[in-house]
Order: structure tokens, then sequence, then C-alpha cells
């Protein structure tokens, strides 16, 4: 499978994300010659234990959440990040989480926008909404790149992509900007082939560091 | 083993409709001696090879405090292939009421899924441990006759130490189970269980095939059947 990175968007101090935002990013996706191919979605879920006794709360994870990717549409994405747990299932998995009863699904978001081919790249960039809500709590862009699927050897095209990303965006000023994380996938388990276990755990990650902005941004 | 909930809501059941998340099944015994009559019969039945069975099953149970009532987890790990690959498992109540009774299958909720080896870190770190594991060797047929049915012959053994695989021995030496197993969902599990039950028939002098949990012991008159199916290799019909 090709490699994937996962940017999120990353305000400045005192600013907020908005709409506008990503729609800047998707004309400036444009205006590098990226052809528009159509929509994408995926959908995460928030885990929370249900318990007979509240006091007991340490004991389970409070960061276990389930992700489904639009390029997986039979599957389905445990990911428990503290721990460094990756669990890739079938969507049925959904079901049986339901009747065990013992974890509820408490927030759920959308990731959704538009997919542009653009040469051996394929970028989908799109806001992060709650599912009963058109607020956009984030704004997120994969970035693929469709030759490789060696992390390592992908590497250096990848960065070299993000610079001329960058700086096709700097023209248009924004309060902020997009941001990739580098981890340790071998900690989970993963290695250099990519997988979409490596997407799943990346997201896991741009969830942490926007709520973590958020809660910045509120203390 | 099994959660045991409420569930002869018949209502309830179309609204797993689209999910195919129910299965039809019978279980019986049979004495180790009559298993390879048995298989002859089988291959003679099915018309399709038989595959090995080498399944290390482990039963997972939440925590004292997880969820408004306890729950059940299985997590099937398949020795057989080159890799092991993981299946988790949900069984749910069984079908009851006068329209249950009627029928000679057991028809119950249960949902699995495919998973990747990390399952059982997972529903550790989740709050479920380990309530106790099983390893089930034998063979088992899968074949379509109106449903996809599949009947499994296996020795189910357990384990001195925890996940000690090599040292597993039979929990009825002498003995072993036989399952028959199709999917369903709302809309066909009569037809379905009909299927099954009729396959069942065929099985009779050997095995005899009920809902589980309602043992119904051994053919007595099974050493005889499997003496003729050995005798002239299953030509001779029962």
């Amino acid at each position: 499978m090709p490699v994937k990175w996962v940017l999120h968007w990353q305000p400045n101090q005192g600013s907020t994300v908005s709409s506008q935002i990503l729609n800047e990013a998707t004309q400036c996706v444009e205006s590098i010659n990226g052809v528009k191919e159509g929509r994408w979605k995926a959908t995460l879920n928030y885990y929370k234990p249900l318990l007979r006794d509240q006091t007991n709360q340490a004991e389970f994870p409070r960061d276990f959440l389930g992700i489904s990717l639009a390029d997986q549409p039979n599957k389905y994405y445990f990911i428990i990040r503290s721990q460094r747990i990756v669990l890739e299932a079938d969507s049925s998995i959904q079901l049986i989480m339901e009747r065990l009863q013992s974890y509820k699904s408490k927030v759920a978001l959308y990731f959704e926008g538009f997919q542009y081919q653009l040469g051996d790249f394929r970028l989908r960039v799109g806001k992060v909404v709650p599912t009963h809500s058109e607020n956009v709590r984030g704004i997120v862009m994969e970035v693929e790149y469709l030759p490789i699927s060696s992390m390592e050897k992908s590497r250096k095209v990848m960065e070299e992509f993000l610079e001329i990303w960058h700086e096709a965006l700097s023209k248009r000023s924004l309060p902020g900007k997009f941001v990739n994380i580098d981890l340790n996938f071998g900690e989970f388990g993963l290695g250099d082939n990519y997988t979409p276990q490596h997407t799943a755990v990346r997201y896991a990650l741009v969830m942490a560091h926007m709520i973590a902005t958020v809660q910045a941004v509120r203390g | 083993m099994y959660s045991r909930g409420r569930w002869c809501d018949f209502t309830k059941y179309f609204e797993l409709k689209k999910n195919n998340s129910m299965e039809c099944v019978v279980q019986g015994i049979i004495e180790t001696q009559h298993v390879e009559a048995l298989e002859i019969l089988l291959q003679g039945l099915c018309g399709v090879q038989r595959e090995r069975l080498r399944v290390h099953e482990l039963c997972l149970k939440s925590g004292p405090s997880l969820g408004n009532v306890s729950s059940e987890v299985r997590l099937l790990c398949d020795l057989d292939q080159p890799e092991p690959t993981w299946t988790v498992k949900h069984v749910g109540g069984a079908m009851r009421g006068p329209g249950a009774d009627q029928i000679s299958v057991m028809v119950r909720a249960m949902v699995e899924s495919k998973v990747s080896k990390n399952a059982l870190r997972m529903f550790n770190a989740l709050g479920y441990k380990l309530d106790h594991e099983l390893l089930k060797v034998g063979f088992a047929f899968h074949f379509q006759r109106t449903a996809n049915i599949s009947v499994s012959v296996s020795s189910v053994n357990k384990m001195p130490k925890v996940h000690a695989i090599d040292e597993a021995v039979p929990v009825t030496p002498g003995m072993q189970i036989v399952d028959v197993t199709a999917p369903a969902t709302p809309v066909n599990y009569s037809e379905v269980a009909a299927a099954v039950s009729s396959f069942c028939e065929f099985l009779a002098p050997l095995v005899h095939l009920s809902k589980p949990f309602i043992s119904t012991g051994v053919v007595p008159t099974a050493a005889a059947a499997a003496a003729s199916l050995m005798s002239d290799g299953g030509g001779t019909a029962l």
C-alpha cells in the first residue's frame, strides 16, 4: 500500500480553525494543478467504558478509539495510543462491541472533504466535524505517494513535496500551518512497509495533538 | 461460556438483518474409535476436501466493574495456517419460546470478525481477562446444501499452564465433539435450520446431534454402523 502522511492544521496562537482555512487549502491544491477526483470520508469514535463503579475508572484506557478509513470500507481499526496498541478488524467488530455493552462511543467525528490527484500523489483535504454538527474542529490533509510503500524510501520525496506545498500555501498568509508528526511505528509493532494500520495510528496521534491544542487555547 | 441474554423477541431479529448475525448450531459426541468412519461418511456426503482443524480458543470475560452486565468474548487462533490467524467471536442468547421449541436446532445470535494479531492484548487492555482456553484438534468440512454448513469433528484439549498449547491434553479422552453450524439471518434462519436438521439425519447412524447443552449421549449402534462404513470404504448406504 502506498505511503501516506497525515497532516493537521495547527493554528497560530490566538487564532482558530474554520471552514475558510479549509477553502483556502483546497484552492491551493487546485492552484498547483491538483485534479479533483471526488469526496472522501472517514469516521472516528472515542469509546468510554461503562462502569458499575466509577472509582475504578483509572484501570481502563482513556484513549480507546475506533476509526473507519475511506480506503478500507470493510475494515475497522482500534487504537489505544497510550499502550501502543493498534488492531485491524472487519467492520462487524463494531457490532461485537455494541453487543458486549462494555464500551460505548461517546464522541464521534467525521473527517470529510475532497480528494485530488497530483502527479504521483493523492491528496485529501478535509474538515473534522462532530457527527451531528457543522462546527469545524480541525483540518487534516492526507498526502499519499502512490509509487512507494516503504516509509524510509519515500521520506525524501514526501519532504520535498511538503516544501512545495508549504511554499504554495504561505502565499495565502493563513494564520497557521499544516504539521506532520513523526512517530515510532515500531512501538506499535508496525514495520517499514506501509499499511492501513499505520494510517489509523497517524489519525490517533493527530487527534491527540488537536485535543492538546484546544486544551492549550482554553488553558 | 455463552452469554445467555434474553432474546425471544422476533422483531429484534430484523434489526440484525443487515448484519447477517445469527447461526444455527447442533452438537453431538462420538467415540474416538468411530471418528474415522464418520470422516468417510462426511467425505461422501459433503463432496469437498476435509480441512485440518487446529484452533486455540480463548474465552475472555469482562472484569467485575466493567459493563452493566458481565460479558464474554472468544478469540480464536487458527494454528493450521502458515501464519496464525485470529478471529473474535461473540455468541449471544439463543432463540426461546414456542417458535424456538419447534426447531430442532439452536438458533442464536453470533457475530464474528477477523482481526490482526493484537486482539488478546487489546481486550486485556480493555479489561477482559482470560476465563479459560481450549485447543480443538480435528478436521472440518465446509460445504453448501441450501445453506453454508460447516461440520467439525474435534477433540477438545485443556492446557495445564496458561497458553501451553504443546502440553494440551484431552478433556474427555476417547470422545470427540461434533459441531454442525451454519450462518443465518433473521430472514432465512428457519430455512437454514431446516437444511442443518435435514443434513444431520444422514449422520444419525454414527452421531446424534441436538441443541448444545442438551446431550443425548453416543449412538448405541454406532459401532455397527462404523464397521459397515469401514469395511467397504463407505460405499454401502446405511
